[in-house]
């Protein structure tokens, strides 16, 4: 059974495509915010398993969204994505508590997969 | 010279007073009681004229000079006592009671010589009340003959004889007057503590002698009050030498301005050849005997003031300070500003500011240099600061715009590729998404090319480019004119942005109908205005926008001013000159 999904991205075509890859890979998207604040309230609302959650956000940076995550009650996992690379985030990303970091690029149902089972 | 001729005629009357009275005093005549022993008359009238014409010559503005002179004069109506008549006599004492009136008119008033304030003009009235009158109601219940002097002159102003009277009306003008001086002593005292420096040094004589004097005349007045021995009173006629004091000590107070302006040469001595603008401000400090003075300096190409370090400088609303503009030529060079109290000699500040002159022209030059150079530092660091927040901008457009759609495609392309099984129409979809997202970024990345650098600015020219950007622009803009042969790519790309800057805070900011833009060349310049009809209140200042766009207006010695008050829309007007040749069209394509 694979996991219900959260993605979170300010880019709707960039939602569009991802929900629809990781559909066909079988995952369950059960929803899409485009924000910090809706994410968290989407969140509670849906508790999903896992959030996609884009860094770049209009009104929050995904890290601290992160970290509010990890303080709810049943918190999600949560693979950070970007569209920059990891490199350009590399000490944040070894502190940060969500599970891992995926290009927005190398966004796919197997190598999201990898990452939550590895993280 | 009309006071030259005065005084040479003061000079003769004070000098044939004197001559006749010591040629009286020859003759042996009997001295009349009321008058001192003759040395002492003659010295202390003299000394009075002589100081007072010293005065009246080097310091002719100052009415201290004429007041000593007079009062030395009037000193010697009292030798009318000689004529033995009833009317000499009364006059001989009146002109004793002004003589001491005119010493407290003059303590009053030094040094500036005029009475200024209210409280200076009533005890100068009030000394000269209390002498004249006191001495007519001194006189109205005195009979001579009741009193004991029958050899004494008729009193022409009995009213009525009466002993008691008379003591009492003797008594109440000799209260008044020792009351008049407690209140000229204590407001030289108050003067003295409130006195800055520069104003002690030219009070000190006066306010010291001053004292004394006052001291001796309320002593004097006092004891005259009561019974007199004969032997008090031959030590109380001499004692009135002391007044030969004050005119001396008067000279001296006006000398000591006086003294000043001899440092005004030491000043040019000081100053040499290319002082400092530090230097030149020490050099009047200590010539005006005010370590507080600052200098200002005007530059009239901004229309302000700066201080030493070419700093903008705030003149002071502080009533303590006084400044004084000094001009060449009817421009403003320079505005000192210094103590307040140093105005009991403007004369002094306008001749040292005229003295340093050259030296402050030469400063002002410098501290405009300064200034200008501060503002090249700011604007130096306002343009690499506007540089790496334009790097940051594309940084986020890039990430923000055809990076997200590229990533899209690639997602799209990719689900294709796993979708390649499923049948054409999921397929067809989705590459029909992926080309619809091309398309876009293809658009975003020339909207950002444009904002970069417009290539049709590169390849038309300023006039094509304003067209083009008029016609995108988010409301209806007019444009009135636009040079038609090409300028140089500097000036050209300012225009541009000055332009497009414009019109995007019009449609940002100004809720406006309309706008309209000309852009002509005159006179080697190009004159660019642009003008809305929106709500104003534009405050050029705030807003990197219109910093950056003045920064490279004056990169290129151009000018750039926006006046935009609330309710009247906002009107810029730049000029960039176009020295230099316009640079050839590029091929690149």
């Amino acid at each position: 059974m694979k996991p219900t999904i959260l993605i979170v991205d300010d880019h709707p075509s960039f939602r569009g495509f991802a929900r629809r890859l990781l559909e066909a890979d079988g995952f369950s998207v059960v929803g899409e915010a485009g924000d910090g604040a809706s994410a968290l309230a989407a969140s509670r609302a849906l508790g999903p398993q896992l959030v996609l959650l884009d860094i770049l956000l209009p009104d929050a940076d995904g890290f601290a969204v992160a970290e509010t995550l990890a303080r709810e009650p049943e918190p999600p996992v949560v693979i950070l994505t970007s569209s920059r690379e990891a490199s350009d985030y590399a000490t944040r990303l070894e502190r940060t508590s969500a599970r891992g970091f995926i290009g927005k690029g190398e966004l796919s149902g197997p190598a999201l997969a990898a990452l939550i089972d590895g993280g | 010279m009309r006071g030259q001729a005065f005084r040479i005629g003061f000079v003769g009357l004070a000098g044939s007073v004197g001559l006749v009275v010591l040629a009286l005093a020859a003759s042996g005549r009997a001295q009349p009681g009321f008058l001192l022993p003759i040395p002492v008359e003659v010295a202390i009238g003299w000394s009075f004229v002589s100081a007072g014409l010293i005065g009246w010559a080097r310091r002719p503005d100052n009415g201290t000079g004429l007041l000593m002179t007079l009062t030395g004069l009037v000193w010697f109506g009292r030798q009318l006592e000689w004529l033995d008549t009833p009317l000499a006599s009364h006059l001989s004492h009146v002109s004793a009671n002004l003589f001491l009136a005119l010493i407290a008119h003059q303590l009053v008033v030094f040094p500036s010589g005029q009475a200024r304030t209210r409280l200076e003009r009533m005890l100068v009235a009030s000394a000269y009340v209390v002498a004249l009158g006191g001495y007519v109601v001194s006189k109205l219940f005195y009979d001579p003959q009741l009193e004991h002097c029958p050899g004494c002159p008729q009193n022409l102003l009995l009213v009525s004889a009466n002993s008691q009277l008379n003591a009492v009306a003797n008594v109440v003008p000799s209260a008044l007057a020792i009351l008049l001086v407690v209140a000229i002593l204590a407001r030289l005292a108050w003067r003295w503590r409130v006195a800055s420096p520069p104003t002690r040094r030219v009070l000190s004589p006066v306010v010291w002698t001053g004292w004394a004097a006052l001291l001796i005349v309320a002593v004097t007045v006092g004891l005259y009050a009561g019974e007199v021995s004969p032997t008090l009173d031959r030590a109380l006629q001499w004692s009135s030498l002391a007044y030969t004091a004050i005119p001396l000590a008067f000279l001296a107070g006006l000398l000591r301005t006086r003294l000043h302006r001899g440092a005004l040469s030491g000043l040019l001595v000081d100053l040499g050849d290319a002082a400092s603008p530090a230097a030149v401000r020490g050099a009047l400090a200590q010539t005006l005997g005010d370590p507080s003075l600052e200098v200002a300096f005007w530059l009239p190409d901004q229309e302000r003031y700066v201080d030493l370090e070419g700093r903008p400088f705030e003149m002071p609303a502080n009533p303590e300070r006084a400044a004084s503009v000094l001009e060449h030529g009817g421009q403003p060079i320079a505005t000192l500003v210094y103590d307040a109290s140093l105005l009991e000699d403007p004369e002094l500040v306008r001749a040292a500011g005229a003295a340093a002159r050259m030296a402050l022209e030469n400063a002002r030059l410098q501290a405009e240099l300064r200034a200008q150079l501060g503002e090249v530092r700011a604007s130096r660091a306002r343009i690499v600061e506007a540089g790496d927040a334009e790097r940051r901008r594309l940084e986020r457009d890039l990430h923000d715009g055809a990076q997200q759609r590229l990533l899209g495609i690639r997602l799209a392309l990719r689900l294709a590729r796993g979708e390649l099984g499923q049948g054409v129409s999921a397929v067809e979809e989705l590459l029909g998404e992926a080309e619809n997202e091309i398309a876009q970024t293809l658009d975003e990345l020339r909207a950002l090319a444009r904002g970069i650098h417009p290539a049709v600015l590169t390849e038309e020219g300023l006039g094509p480019a304003v067209e083009t950007l008029a016609r995108r622009a988010s409301l209806p803009v007019q444009v009135e004119a636009l040079p038609t042969s090409r300028l140089p790519s500097a000036v050209e790309a300012a225009a541009y942005f000055v332009a497009s800057e414009a019109l995007a805070n019009v449609a940002k900011h100004a809720n406006a109908a309309g706008a309209t833009i000309a852009m002509r060349r005159m006179n080697d310049s190009l004159v660019i205005d642009i003008s809305d009809d929106g709500v104003g209140g534009a405050d050029p200042g705030s807003g990197t926008g219109l910093v950056g766009l003045r920064d490279r207006v004056e990169a290129l010695n151009g000018s750039l001013r926006i006046v935009s008050q609330p309710g009247r829309g906002t009107r810029l007007h730049a000029e960039i000159p176009c020295g230099g040749e316009a640079n050839a069209p590029s091929s690149r394509g």
